[in-house]
């Protein structure tokens, strides 16, 4: 069965919250690992791993610094460095936070990459979400490659021109400095042609709109979206409940 | 013919300016379309077609977008502008669904939202709350209309130069407007193309559509138009019937160029030289290159297809097959085809841009594999099918001076960069900024790159696209005089005429494979 994109947008959704609101080692670290799998098997980890270290390792560090080192309940210090103190109890309680962090930010990332983005800007236009919210969602999406294209354009002109590129990350942000400026002027320039066009296509129209593409979607992923929700739902009250009572 | 109708659209322009304090772009210019009717509006290369356009198609607001005195009418309703805040204004959307607008640049009307042709065609019709019954009727005819048919599934991204212009007609004609107004429909289409182009125009007038192109060279359907205006400096220099106008004096269609005159001001095919004695200053030995289905051009050493010692298998797609090609110093080889045929792909080998799958290809007898692009740049000009991709710098002069400095030092590199601009006849838009450039000086200023490094080869893609009757003779006197320097120049191109009379010899690349003509 091919996933409606809100479904799979509530599964990430559910997810995150559940794993938030569970607040436990082996919640956070099944979630983490079963998104990994998905995400895997899906053909998407190569993409999902960097953006995923790039999110998580300085919250991770930054994490570890403000729990691990000062953590005012904790008892078994096990080192200590003038006023930090590295406690066995700060230590697990910046890993657990970390694992429980990581669970909900890889969930919502498996979602981001696997998601078909005309398919959930056509499913949120059908819902009456507002045309030019939908080509934002779906620019920011579209955006990064469309530059990376120009950039590589610009390059490829810059290079048969004389431009030597030598191999190695250093050379490559130098060269990119050249890039920089004709790849915003371009950008621009582009923004200002295709904004005419849009407009003259009738995309700042008010009023409905209709969808030339259809999203399958059924009774059961409907009812499976309701349910998705209310156990989020229900996990939020439930750790409020718990926070209420002192738990 | 045109009907007897009142016109479906005027304009009365005294008088247009942008806001940048420059003087006035268009003026003294009067514009009536019949329904059912073709005109062609003629011109040079910054004579203001372009304007013209924009500012009929509503995509250049008089208010916002400059300051125009004179009137816009439309479907009967006239909009008097005075040039002051109490100007009215036009709703690009309402405008747009009366009046189509396809610009020189197709791409440019994409949504870059939509994953296929079918729904960036729809996307017109999805903003004005069409029905989807009526949605796929209407994406169906107008792909029929365009031969679309075998694309609708298909990325608009991963379109031709040819098939992106078939579908940015499309997303102007699918909701029907009663105006359709092109800016130079017939650059980068080829023969067949064109005459696809010629057919359609033909049915929508037929059918009542009055169509406007704005052109600066006079092919196929455009001798059949009701009438023709002549721009130059932004005003009418003559307008009237076809017939009238080509029997009238030359001077009034001078620098616009004439497909039945033989598209080369020099005429006659240079005689060959002696070519067999040198070495070649470019040689191909075997080289077959393939994209992968991914998009990604599948590199030597990079696919698991070579490792396992299979030809190319369903994964890959071939472009080009077991090419061996050799290029002389002051030889002038034509490479002709259709659209899509692989010939852009054939000269991005010549710098290494692209990287044969099998194969070699050696630049005054060494191998540039290995070598970086920007090295073996130093031998092979390479002249961009589209100049904007090419140009990138700020103004014309530093264009033509990136990289200069490095093979040649500060001094000698002013002096060439000056010379190659002069060369082109650019060395008054020294200090323009290359972006706002016509397309046809784009293009230009895009050949004094390449001219200015006095490369042993030159490759040169697409040239005449977009280039008015001077800038073609500016052209072919570049070529001419690089290959009698010494230079070899192989130049690709879909203007069979062109081929013909500058080039040595002509060779046709089809399905991948080259073939002397």
């Amino acid at each position: 069965m091919r996933l409606h994109p809100l479904t799979s947008l509530a599964f990430a959704g559910s997810t995150a919250v559940i794993t938030t609101a569970a607040a436990s080692w082996p919640v956070s670290l099944a979630v983490g690992a079963g998104a990994l799998g998905l995400s895997a098997a899906g053909g998407t980890a190569r993409r999902l791993v960097p953006a995923a270290a790039a999110v998580l390792v300085p919250l991770g560090l930054s994490l570890l610094i403000v729990h691990g080192l000062s953590f005012p309940e904790g008892r078994t210090v096990l080192a200590q460095f003038g006023p930090a103190r590295v406690t066995a109890e700060g230590l697990a309680f910046a890993g657990e936070r970390a694992a429980q962090l990581s669970a909900a930010v890889l969930a919502l990332l498996v979602f981001s990459f696997s998601v078909n983005v005309p398919d959930l800007v056509a499913a949120l236009a059908s819902r009456g979400v507002h045309g030019r919210f939908g080509f934002v969602l779906a620019s920011t999406l579209t955006l990064l490659p469309a530059i990376t294209a120009q950039a590589g354009r610009i390059r490829q002109a810059q290079e048969s021109r004389g431009l030597v590129i030598r191999r190695g990350l250093l050379h490559k942000v130098a060269a990119f400095r050249l890039q920089a400026i004709p790849l915003v002027l371009s950008l621009v320039e582009d923004a200002g042609t295709r904004a005419a066009a849009l407009e003259a296509r009738g995309f700042s129209s008010p009023g409905p709109r209709t969808s030339y593409r259809e999203v399958p979607d059924s009774a059961i992923q409907r009812l499976l979206r309701m349910l998705l929700l209310a156990a989020a739902a229900a996990a939020v009250v439930w750790r409020l409940w718990l926070a209420g009572t002192g738990g | 013919m045109p009907y007897s109708a009142e016109p479906v659209m005027a304009a009365g322009i005294r008088e247009f300016t942008f806001h940048d304090g420059g003087g006035p772009v268009l003026q003294g210019l009067d514009v009536a379309v019949a329904p059912g009717s073709l005109m062609a509006v003629l011109g040079t290369s910054g004579s203001g077609k372009t304007t013209l356009g924009r500012l009929l198609a509503g995509w250049l607001p008089p208010g916002p977008g400059g300051n125009l005195i004179g009137f816009l009418e439309l479907t009967g309703t006239r909009l008097q502008f005075n040039g002051d805040a109490g100007d009215p204004r036009i709703d690009p959307a309402q405008w747009g669904r009366q009046v189509g607008f396809v610009p020189q640049d197709a791409g440019a009307v994409l949504s870059t939202v939509r994953a296929t042709v079918a729904e960036e065609l729809a996307f017109g019709l999805e903003n004005s709350a069409v029905g989807r019954t009526a949605m796929v009727a209407a994406v169906e005819q107008t792909a029929g209309l365009l031969g679309l048919r075998n694309l609708l599934g298909r990325h608009p991204a991963r379109l031709s130069g040819g098939q992106l212009r078939r579908l940015a007609i499309g997303c102007a004609i699918i909701t029907r407007p009663p105006v359709l107004i092109m800016d130079e429909p017939f650059a980068s289409l080829d023969a067949a193309g064109a005459r696809e182009l010629g057919d359609l125009v033909r049915g929508l007038v037929k059918a009542g559509t009055a169509v406007v192109i704005l052109s600066q060279m006079v092919d196929g359907v455009l001798r059949e138009a009701d009438n023709w205006i002549v721009l130059a400096d932004g005003t009418v220099k003559a307008s009237g019937t076809p017939a009238a106008l080509e029997a009238g004096s030359p001077a009034v269609l001078a620098g616009i160029r004439r497909i039945k005159d033989g598209p080369s001001p020099g005429g006659v095919a240079p005689v060959p030289r002696s070519a067999g004695h040198s070495a070649p200053a470019l040689e191909l030995r075997g080289v077959s290159f393939g994209y992968r289905k991914d998009g990604r051009p599948a590199r030597q050493g990079f696919t698991w297809q070579r490792r396992q010692g299979s030809r190319t298998t369903d994964n890959q797609s071939t472009v080009l097959q077991g090419i061996d090609l050799a290029v002389h110093p002051g030889e002038i080889v034509a490479v002709t085809g259709p659209n899509g045929a692989g010939k852009s792909t054939l000269l991005r080998h010549f710098n290494g841009l692209l990287r044969p799958t099998t194969g070699t290809v050696l630049v005054q007898g060494e191998d540039i594999s290995g070598k970086p692009v920007g090295s073996t740049a130093a031998a092979v000009g390479l002249l961009f099918q589209h100049p904007r991709e090419q140009l990138f710098e700020r103004t014309a002069l530093r264009e033509v001076r990136f990289g200069l400095d490095r093979l040649f030092g500060q001094d000698e590199a002013g002096e060439r960069a000056s010379a190659a601009l002069a060369a082109v006849g650019l060395s008054a838009a020294a200090h323009e900024q290359p972006a706002e450039l016509p397309a046809s000086r784009q293009r230009l200023l895009a050949l004094a790159t390449v001219l200015a490094r006095k490369p042993a080869v030159l490759a040169l893609d697409e040239p005449t696209v977009a280039l008015d009757g001077d800038g073609l003779a500016v052209l072919d006197a570049a070529v001419r005089s690089a290959a009698a320097e010494g230079a070899a120049v192989v130049l690709v191109t879909h203007d069979l005429g062109y081929a013909r009379s500058a080039a040595h010899r002509t060779i046709a690349l089809d399905a991948g494979r080259l073939a002397e003509a």
